[in-house]
């Protein structure tokens, strides 16, 4: 595949009712001929691998017909097709974060019965071995520790299709760069971490896409991770030029093609280039206006318009 | 309630109160109860160092880390129990060794069979117990009991109620890490049923009179240990009304909009508890802003929490358990309103069980839909 080409290839809707299918047995069915066509390119780069690891969007457990994260049937999937087509020893990757453990987030994803079904594993990569290097990231030094796992084995990264709660692409280099540790600015860390994580693949699972509220784009995206990050903030509505991190990646390179049986103008037109929804903590100007309307008022602050002091 | 009641608030004229828990519900308990008149709060106890220090800020002068230490210490006349449920009926039975009278947030136990124990142990003791069930003093809901009494649409055939959430875990942007408690069957007794359904079937009952269960179905849209949404078939005999309730927490919530829709269908027409809310959540909360601002010149109390109703519903439920036991009256909604709630969720819980067993379909959903 040339850096410059991403895969589309259509997730085949016409027998759904709705915009989802709640049994994942029929999911995993409905996505094996897509998963394989989408692969097909870099089966190749796959077949030799020992060791893949899979680093789907597990971020939290929101439910996945919400496009928040990635579907784990799409990772089911892709799980089934490697199994059969290589000797790799393949696990599935994601990482604790203050918020929340991987062991609960996978639990209640379905992650692990999902799993019981193959002979792959569920990795906590925040328990992981790490590896401490340093990059050079616009001439400076921006140290970074990776888990050992991204590093030594064959990894393919699957982010779902949503903006972050910053406003871009999470997209396939954030996903990756959410599981690595470094002091750097956010838009510096999928920077640094290219040179050391480099993915034979990336996998967008569109099936369900996110932008303001989601939508059954019913498709799948694969392709070099910058490149495949690219087409996705087009699809959100994105300016390359407002996403430091991409810009930077692909100042140098050439623009991207779709290839594959997917009207692109039609899927863009589909997919909604909303932000995440606000957040639950209220403006400050507005727990400030409270708090000067109870004090004249004698009322008392609601805790969820406190805000911080 | 015990006739020495009165006899043992202490020596203020002010009903002295220990909050047992300043989580999310906790605090606004304790900002409800500290603008309240003739209601000390005192003390308040949470495990979270983060939770004392926001009590704290909200003006009391001594917490504890532990609720056994604060009722060991402080002179209480009562307690509000904001704890989680597994936690009920270990404060309920310290509350009453202290005879210091609870108000215990919803639900008022994990079962019936604690319930009764919590209950007893409460009868025992002399003290009195209050539960936190509050859709019935939220605005919209009282208008429709209203209507509903004054006989605005004739005879009822059919109600419903709707109260959906996004529960512990939230919608996006994850901000905060979820508690694990309310999705552990044996810390919280139950999922969405307990946690949301509870108030319906309270409400309902309020309207309707005694409900019988006769069809349930549970639900999980996630792969969590207690079902994310219920639904439950029920008839209430002394007014002809087929009722049916659906609660979950599966759908994000954007604050202040609220999902929670009960619709009466009567012979003549609807009634709806939409129609009993402000069109514009902003405008209501202006214009009760600016009442507020203009009972302080004419030395009118404010309507605490007056800009959003479903918060002045828990200060109206508060102050209504504080009036009772300063009148040494049983609190309006009891332990044995909080008890029959429990009830109706174990006979819908029973129910789906046994559909399920019998692998029937129905009202049954999947259970896992991932």
């Amino acid at each position: 595949m040339s850096a410059a080409s991403v895969r589309a290839v259509a997730v085949d809707a016409a027998t759904r009712r709705g915009g989802w299918i709640p049994d994942i047995d029929a999911r995993l069915t409905h996505l094996e001929s897509p998963v394989r066509d989408v692969l097909a390119p870099s089966l190749e780069a796959l077949a030799d691998a020992d060791r893949i690891t899979l680093v789907p969007d597990a971020h939290y457990p929101f439910h996945p017909s919400s496009g928040m994260v990635t579907d784990p049937a799409v990772i089911g999937s892709v799980v089934a097709h490697l199994e059969r087509e290589t000797d790799a020893e393949i696990a599935v990757a994601g990482a604790s974060d203050d918020r929340i453990s991987f062991d609960r987030t996978a639990d209640y994803l379905g992650y692990t019965s999902l799993l019981e079904r193959f002979d792959a594993t569920l990795v906590d990569l925040a328990d992981e071995p790490r590896l401490d290097e340093v990059c050079s990231v616009d001439g400076t030094p921006v140290a970074l520790s990776v888990p050992e796992r991204l590093v030594e084995s064959t990894v393919v990264v699957v982010p779902s299709l949503r903006p972050t709660a910053a406003g871009p692409v999470a997209g396939a280099m954030r996903t990756l760069a959410a599981s690595i540790d470094c002091d750097a600015k956010p838009a510096r860390v999928p920077v640094a971490t290219r040179p050391i994580v480099n993915p034979a693949v990336a996998v967008i699972d569109a099936t369900t896409a996110y932008g303001g509220e989601p939508v059954a784009a019913d498709v799948l995206l694969a392709g070099e991770p910058s490149a495949v990050d690219a087409v996705a903030s087009s699809l959100l509505g994105r300016s390359l030029e407002a996403d430091d991190a991409l810009k930077t990646v692909r100042e140098d390179e050439e623009p991207v093609t779709v290839e594959g049986d997917v009207d692109f103008d039609r899927l863009r037109a589909t997919i909604p280039d909303g932000d995440l929804p606000p957040p639950d903590s209220p403006h400050p100007a507005v727990s400030t206006a409270y708090r000067v309307y109870a004090a004249v008022a004698g009322d008392a602050v609601p805790p969820q318009l406190e805000g911080s002091r | 309630m015990a006739p020495t009641l009165l006899n043992r608030l202490t020596d203020s004229s002010a009903l002295s109160l220990g909050i047992l828990g300043v989580g999310n519900i906790g605090l606004v308990h304790l900002k409800s109860a500290a603008v309240m008149s003739g209601v000390d709060v005192v003390a308040a106890a949470d495990a979270v160092p983060e939770n004392r220090d926001r009590a704290e800020c909200a003006g009391v002068s001594r917490t504890y880390d532990d609720y056994t230490t604060l009722l060991a210490s402080e002179e209480l006349d009562a307690a509000v129990v904001a704890l989680p449920p597994f936690l009920h009926a270990d404060a309920v039975e310290q509350a009453a060794d202290a005879g210091v009278d609870v108000f215990v947030e919803k639900p008022l136990a994990r079962s019936t069979e604690e319930a009764d124990e919590m209950l007893a142990t409460a009868r025992e003791a002399g003290i009195a117990v209050g539960v936190d069930h509050t859709l019935r003093y939220q605005p919209d809901m009282a208008g429709v009991k209203t209507a509903y009494d004054e006989g605005r649409v004739g005879h009822v055939p059919y109600a419903s109620i709707t109260r959906l959430n996004d529960g512990p875990l939230g919608r996006p942007p994850a901000e905060s890490a979820p508690p694990s408690w309310p999705l552990d069957r044996d810390a919280a007794g139950g999922g969405s049923l307990l946690e949301l359904g509870v108030h319906c079937f309270d409400v309902l009952e309020w309207l309707f009179g005694e409900l019988e269960v006769r069809d349930a179905s549970m639900g999980r849209t996630l792969e969590v240990d207690v079902e994310d949404a219920a639904t439950v078939l029920m008839d209430a005999p002394e007014t002809g009304t087929t009722v049916t309730l659906h609660c979950g927490s599966y759908q994000w919530e954007q604050l202040p909009e609220v999902n929670t829709r009960l619709r009466l269908e009567g012979v003549t027409g609807t009634i709806s508890n939409q129609e009993h809310l402000p069109e514009n959540f902003y405008a209501g909360a202006a214009k009760s802003a600016l009442s507020n601002v203009a009972s302080r010149f004419t030395r009118d109390e404010p309507d605490v929490f007056g800009p959003t109703f479903y918060l002045q519903a828990h200060y109206d439920a508060l102050a209504d358990f504080c009036n009772a036991i300063r009148n040494d009256e049983e609190p309006p909604v009891d332990g044995a309103d909080g008890r029959r709630t429990l009830a109706l969720a174990e006979q819908a819980y029973e129910l789906a069980a046994r559909k399920r067993d019998a692998g029937a379909d129905g009202l049954e959903t999947p259970e896992v839909t991932l």
